[in-house]
């Protein structure tokens, strides 16, 4: 029971933050490629504060996130009018310098040793972890909820013209590097957040959780589903993590030499499905087969 | 400080050699080949089993290594990557393509040779100094075949028709398929070639230090940094932004003690040139707007 | 013979460039001593094909920058010096731009695309969900534009060249500008639309609020909509006057009108 809440709680917080990608890039054109390093500043940022600094939970949380945001507005002001492929390497280095800091600053993380000590939010005993997974629930459902609103408000359409043509946009009086700007910190303040809860989901937490596979995979399962599709995270974590954890790996009998070589057969099949959804349905499995428009 | 220097010429040349053949196929395929880092551990593996398994010297391990290296590369573009172009997979998609190649590549070689770390064993190995460094012999001779491979690979694309071809296609393509050139040819050419190249630099990064499965994947951030730095598509720029990056780099590292302050010097380098690069365009450089648009296609 | 310009009031914007030079890769591609535009109502800017016209609409804009001079705006509320401005800041200035070459939102549908123009800042925030409190005057504007361009069902995404240009001038139009600039606004469009175009611009400069300088091959539409007529040829200004005067003088006719002149 407990590892299936854990399971939950992972995947969770794996549409929480494809939501938030798709937010970035599927709504408004902006290629993220350093998703762990925000998550990482808010979840070694929570871990630090509660656990070495000793504040209530509920502060930490906010100054974890605040602290993300600030970091992500630095970030963004210095890149955000640059090409998209910089902003792809920026972003990825940015996340392996996050990395290397947790390493590098032991004073603080723990480097390689860890930290932990992690409380949950709300302390009911035995049920802490449940409430955890409510409290993500919750979350992600606000993330969905806001995604779908957007496509029927103002602010929507301001991001789909930045996203579609960015310099007609300007022409037309619109401010897209401040917009790009404050949703670009907005957003990736709100993966710290997600990152913050995702500490108390470990309890525990290392360096090697900040290394680039958790970009990657949410990436994936974003392009799986569609990118720019509400639902894509949903149907794409569902795919890529939850037929694995969930369904073949506890119930498909393997023989022992294969249960091994578990872990990388599925990073292999998930390489694989990648590769051919791409080739197939480059829209996500939402999207279609229409081929993205080029103009 | 010089042998902060030193160090960084040989443990740049590597990665020079691979970022200009990552830059090959950014020029002429006009995308980002993220897969292309299995290209460098295909390279470092072989010739480690050519040279520890099979007892062949390293430097004549070198002649399978581009062979095989090459072909592996031809073989990732004519199955995944020339079939994703012609369906119109767009640019961020073709990342994202390279990524999931790359995961299902490096697992499969990890599924067969493990988590090991492996090196080449160089025989008669001696050691020297060298403005007061200490550098080895072999050390030596693979900088003076990382430069031969590198000035070789650019008289040909700079000096030779051939390389007038690819450039051809690289900056024009309609003028360059009316002119008769086979656009086929040409890209399984390019992607051989830097094919080669980065076998080659993933072999002799394994001369130089220990390899594991991951080797081409740790490197291929700095490869793209370098890439976008030395202008897109550029071959001098390859060079001289990989002779940069790796200076920078030895230099960093060595003064301060911690990989962690290079990475940021890496970072800031690469924001300032690139804002640099905004305010004062220096060249035309080839745009692809990620949200799915070609702005200027092939740079005219 | 004297033809005067008709003798409407004058709109209060105007465009004033001083000593304005760009160059690109070497080659001058504009080079303005002096212009001023918008004394007229509807003023037309005609010249053979890389004579600088797009350039230097392009110039006042901000989607190139200068290499010398300056281009001044003399507004409602003041001059200002669009060399120093974004691109953006310019268009909220008042100073609007329709595309040569046919720009459009992709996943935006028709209605959408106009909202988008059509949108109060203040709705515009992040945090803002509720519906787009757009005056209904704006809301009136969409819908009288969308009638009177016959578009059918707006919930759609605009598919023909033609429909994206004319939503192009439409949006422009929705950001309320002062000074309005039109660059090749019927290129590619069939008949009736062009007439649809031609009667707007003279409503609009009847009206007087709003300063219109098109860039037209369309002659025929440009003689009789356009109250004054500037000539490049180029990258320089070579002559100004009423239509009749810039139709038959010699240069214009030698270098324009006569020979060189392909498009139609």
């Amino acid at each position: 029971m407990a590892y299936t809440i854990f399971a939950a709680s992972s995947m969770v917080v794996y549409i929480a933050l494809g939501t938030l990608l798709h937010l970035q890039f599927g709504r408004t054109g902006m290629v993220n490629f350093g998703v762990v390093g925000f998550v990482g500043i808010g979840m070694y940022g929570f871990g630090i504060l509660v656990s070495r600094y000793e504040l209530p939970v509920v502060v930490a949380l906010v100054l974890a996130t605040l602290i993300t945001t600030l970091l992500a507005a630095i970030l963004g002001w210095l890149i955000l009018d640059l090409d998209g492929e910089a902003v792809l390497v920026a972003t990825l280095a940015f996340a392996t310098i996050v990395y290397y800091l947790t390493v590098t600053q032991k004073d603080l993380t723990g480097g390689v040793a860890g930290l932990g000590g992690i409380p949950y939010p709300i302390d009911v005993g035995l049920d802490s972890a449940l409430a955890l997974l409510v409290i993500l629930i919750f979350v992600a459902l606000l993330f969905l909820g806001y995604a779908h609103r957007l496509g029927r408000v103002p602010y929507g359409r301001l991001l789909a013209s930045i996203k579609d043509n960015e310099p007609l946009a300007r022409s037309l009086g619109k401010s897209t590097f401040r917009e790009k700007l404050i949703f670009f910190s907005i957003t990736s303040g709100m993966m710290g957040l997600v990152g913050a809860l995702y500490a108390s989901t470990n309890q525990f937490l290392v360096p090697r959780m900040l290394a680039a596979g958790l970009t990657f995979t949410v990436w994936i399962a974003l392009t799986l589903g569609g990118r720019a599709k509400v639902l894509g995270a949903v149907v794409g974590v569902l795919i890529s993590v939850a037929l694995f954890d969930l369904v073949i790996e506890p119930f498909l009998p393997v023989p022992r030499w294969v249960g091994a070589l578990m872990p990388d057969l599925q990073l292999m099949f998930y390489g694989l499905i990648l590769v051919t959804v791409i080739l197939f349905r480059p829209l996500g499995l939402l999207g279609g087969r229409q081929k993205a428009q080029r103009s | 400080m010089i042998d902060a220097i030193v160090i960084g010429l040989i443990e740049s040349a590597p990665i020079i050699l691979a970022a200009v053949g990552f830059t090959l196929i950014y020029y002429l395929s006009g995308f980002i080949n993220i897969a292309y880092a299995e290209t460098l551990t295909v390279g470092a593996y072989v010739a480690v089993v050519f040279n520890t398994m099979l007892g062949w010297s390293f430097y004549a391990s070198l002649f399978p290594v581009a062979l095989l290296s090459g072909l592996f590369s031809v073989l990732t573009y004519l199955l995944v990557f020339r079939p994703a172009i012609n369906r119109g997979v767009g640019p961020v998609e073709m990342i994202v393509l390279g990524v999931g190649l790359s995961f299902l590549l490096r697992h499969a070689v990890r599924v067969g040779f493990g988590v090991e770390s492996y090196q080449i064993d160089l025989a008669g190995t001696s050691y020297l100094s060298v403005l007061g460094t200490g550098i080895t012999s072999s050390q030596i001779v693979s900088l003076a075949l990382v430069a031969m491979v590198a000035v070789g690979l650019y008289l040909l694309i700079y000096r030779t028709n051939q390389g007038g071809r690819i450039r051809a296609l690289a900056s024009n393509e309609p003028l360059a398929l009316v002119s008769g050139i086979d656009p086929r040819k040409v890209a399984v050419l390019v992607w051989f070639l830097a094919g080669i190249v980065g076998g080659l630099a993933g072999a002799f990064t394994a001369s130089f230090s220990f390899v594991d499965y991951e080797v081409g994947w740790d490197m291929i951030l700095i490869l793209i940094m370098i890439a976008i730095i030395g202008g897109i598509g550029s071959v001098r720029g390859a060079i001289i932004a990989g002779l940069a990056v790796g200076l920078v780099t030895a230099v960093v590292t060595l003064q301060t003690g911690s990989p962690i302050y290079a990475q940021v010097a890496l970072l800031a380098l690469f924001i300032l040139t690139l804002r640099l690069k905004k305010t004062l365009p220096l060249k035309k450089i080839l745009r692809l707007n990620l949200s799915g648009r070609s702005i200027l296609k092939w740079g005219s | 013979m004297e033809s005067t310009p008709s003798t409407r009031p004058a709109p209060r914007a105007s465009l004033v460039l001083t000593d304005v030079v760009k160059s690109f890769g070497g080659r001058t591609v504009a080079d303005i001593p002096h212009l001023k535009l918008g004394r007229y109502g509807v003023e037309g800017l005609i010249g053979p094909n890389g004579a600088g016209k797009t350039t230097v609409t392009k110039l006042i804009t901000g989607a190139h920058s200068l290499d010398r001079g300056t281009i001044s705006y003399h507004g409602p509320s003041g001059v200002i010096d669009l060399s120093q401005l974004p691109s953006h800041r310019i268009a909220r200035a008042g100073v609007v731009k329709s595309n040569q070459v046919i720009q459009d939102f992709e996943t935006l549908t028709i209605r959408d695309s106009l909202l988008l123009a059509a949108a109060r800042p203040r709705d515009e925030r992040f945090w803002y969900l509720g519906r787009s409190r757009t005056s209904a005057e704006l809301v009136n504007d969409i819908d009288g534009y969308l009638e009177y361009f016959r578009f059918e069902n707006p919930d759609r995404h605009a598919l023909s060249a033609g429909e994206k240009k004319l939503l192009d001038i439409i949006r422009c139009l929705l950001v309320k500008p002062k000074f309005l600039l039109l660059d090749e606004p019927t290129a590619g469009l069939p008949q009736w639309e062009t007439d649809q175009v031609k009667e707007l611009v003279r409503q609009l400069g009847a009206e007087g609020e709003i300063s219109i300088l098109i860039i037209e091959h369309d002659l025929e539409l440009m003689w009789s909509v356009c109250d004054y007529v500037h000539f490049m040829a180029d990258g320089k200004l070579l002559l100004q006057g009423t239509p009749d005067e810039v139709r038959s003088d010699p240069t214009v006719i030698e270098k324009y009108l006569g020979g060189g002149h392909v498009e139609g």
